[in-house]
C-alpha cells in the first residue's frame, strides 16, 4: 500500500540525507517530531507503528522541505503518505473528521456569517456550488464502489 | 487587465467578513475589474480534505477553476491557502493528461469542463505585479514613513513554487517591496519564512500552535516592529486570535496584526472602522497611535518649512 504512494528510491536518498531537519519548523519547535525516524521505519517496512502517532499530523505541509530539497522531494511526502493511510483506516484527529464531514455535507468549511455581513454593508454572497458538488461526490463514491467490487477477491492490498 | 473573480474562500466569509470588506474597498479604489461569479465551493483546504480523499480534493478544485474558465476570468484571492490549493491541482492536471481526462469526464456530468485557462493569483503578488508600485504610490494619500512593519508571507502564498511560480519560494521579495512602496521599513527577521503554525490547531494540537506563534511574535517585538502584516485568514487567525489567547493568560505580547488590504486601505485614507480594524482581537491602537503621531510630526515639519533635511 505504501509503495504505491511513495517513491522508495527517493526516500532512500532522503534517509541518507536528513538535511531538512534543520529548517523544518516542526522539527525545530516540536519535541519528538522527526521525519528521519519515520522514514527509516518506512524503509524497514515498519510504518504501521506511526499510523496512530500524533507526529504524522505535525507536518504543516508548509512545503519548505520540498523547496529546499535537492531532489524536490521533501520529508512531507512520507508524512502525507502515512496520513493518507491512517485516514483510510479511520484514524484521524477529531478536528480533521469534523472538517471533512462539514465539507462533504455542505461543500464548504463554514457558511458566510450573515449578520456580520449585513452590519458591514457587504452584498449577498454569491450562490454556492453545493448541489453540483454533492452530485460529484456521489459519482466519485459510486465509481469507487464499482472499482472495489471488481477488485474483491483478487487483491487485498 | 483581464477581469477577475475574487475567490474569498470559506474562512474569510465565515469568520472574518471584515477582511472581505477591506479587500473590496481597495479593489474599488484602484478601479480593478473584479466580477462576482456563482458556484464556488471550498477550494478545498488541503490538510483536511486531501489527506482524507485526494480524488475529491482534485475534482472540487478543478470544478472551481472550471467556473473561472467558463466565465473567461482569472482568479485573485486574499487567501494563500485557496490559491495554493487551486494552483496545486491545476498543475497536477496540466502535467497529467490522463488524470485531466478522468476529471473532465466526471465534471462533464454536471456540465463543467476544466481547461485551466484562468490565471490564479494571490492578492499580494497580484498587487505587486499587476497594479504595480508606481500606481500604488500615485494613488495612496498617506504613507507609513517612520513605521516598522514585518511581512509574514504565509507558506502558501509562494509554495509550492512549481505550481505558483510567483516569487522566490525561499527568498521572496514582493510583500517586502509593497511595504516599502507604502513608505514603511520592512523588518527582516530569522523567522521570516517560518510557517505560522495554525495547521496545528486544525489537528487538535493547540499548545504546539501557540508555541509557534509565540516564537515569531517575540522575535518581532524584540526587533521593534510596529506591526505584523499578513494576507491569509489562517495566518491572521494564528497571530491575532491565538496571540489574544496568550495575552489573556498573562503573556506580554500585543503586536498589532494588520491584513495587507487594511494596510493599503489606511494608506488610501480610509478610517480604521471602515476597514474593520476595530474587529481584531489584538488591538491595532498602538500602531495607529504611533502612525498618527508621526503623521502629525511630518505635517508640522511641512508647515514650519523645515524641509531642508531632504527627508521629505
Ligand atoms: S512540509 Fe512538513 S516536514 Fe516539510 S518542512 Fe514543512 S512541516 Fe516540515
Ligand atoms: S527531503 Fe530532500 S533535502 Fe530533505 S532530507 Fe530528504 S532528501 Fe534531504
Amino acid at each position: 500500500m505504501i509503495k504505491s504512494d511513495l517513491d522508495l528510491k527517493l526516500l532512500e536518498k532522503c534517509a541518507g540525507c536528513g538535511a531538512c531537519f534543520s529548517i523544518c519548523p516542526s522539527c525545530i519547535t516540536i519535541p519528538g517530531y522527526d521525519p528521519r525516524e519515520v522514514i527509516k521505519d518506512i524503509l524497514a517496512g515498519e510504518f504501521e507503528k506511526w499510523l496512530e502517532s500524533k507526529h504524522i499530523w505535525q507536518c504543516l505541509e508548509c512545503h519548505y522541505c520540498l523547496e529546499m530539497c535537492y531532489q524536490h522531494y521533501g520529508f512531507e511526502n512520507a508524512m502525507t503518505a502515512l496520513r493518507t493511510i491512517a485516514t483510510k483506516r479511520g484514524k484521524f484527529p477529531p478536528q480533521v473528521k469534523r472538517g471533512w464531514d462539514m465539507f462533504a455535507k455542505s461543500s464548504r468549511l463554514g457558511d458566510p456569517a450573515m449578520p456580520a455581513r449585513k452590519k458591514l454593508g457587504l452584498p449577498e454572497p454569491k450562490k454556492s456550488g453545493k448541489d453540483e458538488f454533492l452530485k460529484l461526490h456521489e459519482l466519485v463514491l459510486k465509481a469507487r464502489e464499482a472499482e472495489n467490487e471488481k477488485k474483491t477477491g483478487t487483491d487485498d492490498e | 487587465m483581464k477581469d477577475f473573480a475574487v475567490f474569498w474562500g470559506c474562512t474569510i466569509q465565515a469568520r472574518f467578513p471584515f477582511l472581505e470588506k477591506s479587500s473590496r474597498i481597495v479593489f474599488d479604489d484602484f478601479s480593478l475589474p473584479y466580477k462576482e461569479i456563482d458556484g464556488f465551493t471550498c477550494c478545498p483546504e488541503k490538510s483536511l480534505i486531501d489527506n482524507v480523499d485526494h480524488e475529491m480534493f482534485v475534482v472540487t478544485a478543478a470544478r472551481n477553476v472550471a467556473l473561472a474558465d467558463e466565465n473567461k476570468v482569472d482568479i485573485v484571492s486574499p487567501c494563500t491557502g485557496c490559491v495554493s490549493n487551486l494552483a496545486t491541482v491545476k498543475g497536477e492536471l496540466e502535467s497529467n493528461p490522463k488524470e485531466k481526462d478522468t476529471v473532465n469526464s466526471l465534471l462533464g456530468e454536471v456540465g463543467r469542463e476544466f481547461e485551466g485557462s484562468a490565471k490564479l493569483s494571490h492578492l499580494v503578488p497580484f498587487f505587486h505585479d499587476s497594479v504595480g508600485s508606481h500606481k500604488i504610490k500615485q494613488t495612496i494619500k498617506k504613507n507609513f514613513n517612520g513605521m516598522k512593519i514585518s511581512a509574514h508571507y504565509g507558506c502558501h502564498m509562494i509554495r509550492p513554487s512549481h505550481a505558483l511560480r510567483n516569487d522566490d519560494p525561499i527568498d521572496p521579495v514582493k510583500y517586502d517591496n509593497l511595504i516599502r512602496t507604502l513608505g514603511a521599513e520592512s523588518v527582516e527577521t530569522d523567522t521570516k519564512l517560518m510557517c505560522c503554525g495554525q495547521g496545528l490547531d486544525r489537528v487538535d494540537q493547540h499548545d504546539n500552535a501557540l508555541h509557534m506563534a509565540r516564537m515569531k511574535l517575540k522575535e518581532l517585538i524584540k526587533a521593534g516592529a510596529d506591526a505584523l502584516t499578513v494576507c491569509c485568514p489562517s495566518c491572521f487567525l494564528q497571530f491575532d486570535n491565538n496571540q489574544f489567547l496568550m495575552m489573556r493568560e498573562g503573556e506580554k505580547l500585543g503586536l498589532p496584526v494588520i491584513y495587507f488590504t487594511e494596510l493599503l486601505g489606511l494608506a488610501l485614507g480610509h478610517t480604521p472602522e471602515e476597514l474593520g480594524l476595530d474587529l481584531h482581537r489584538v488591538s491595532a491602537e498602538p500602531f495607529l497611535k504611533k502612525w498618527a503621531s508621526l503623521t502629525a510630526d511630518n505635517q508640522e515639519e511641512i508647515n514650519s518649512g523645515l524641509n531642508a533635511t531632504g527627508t521629505l
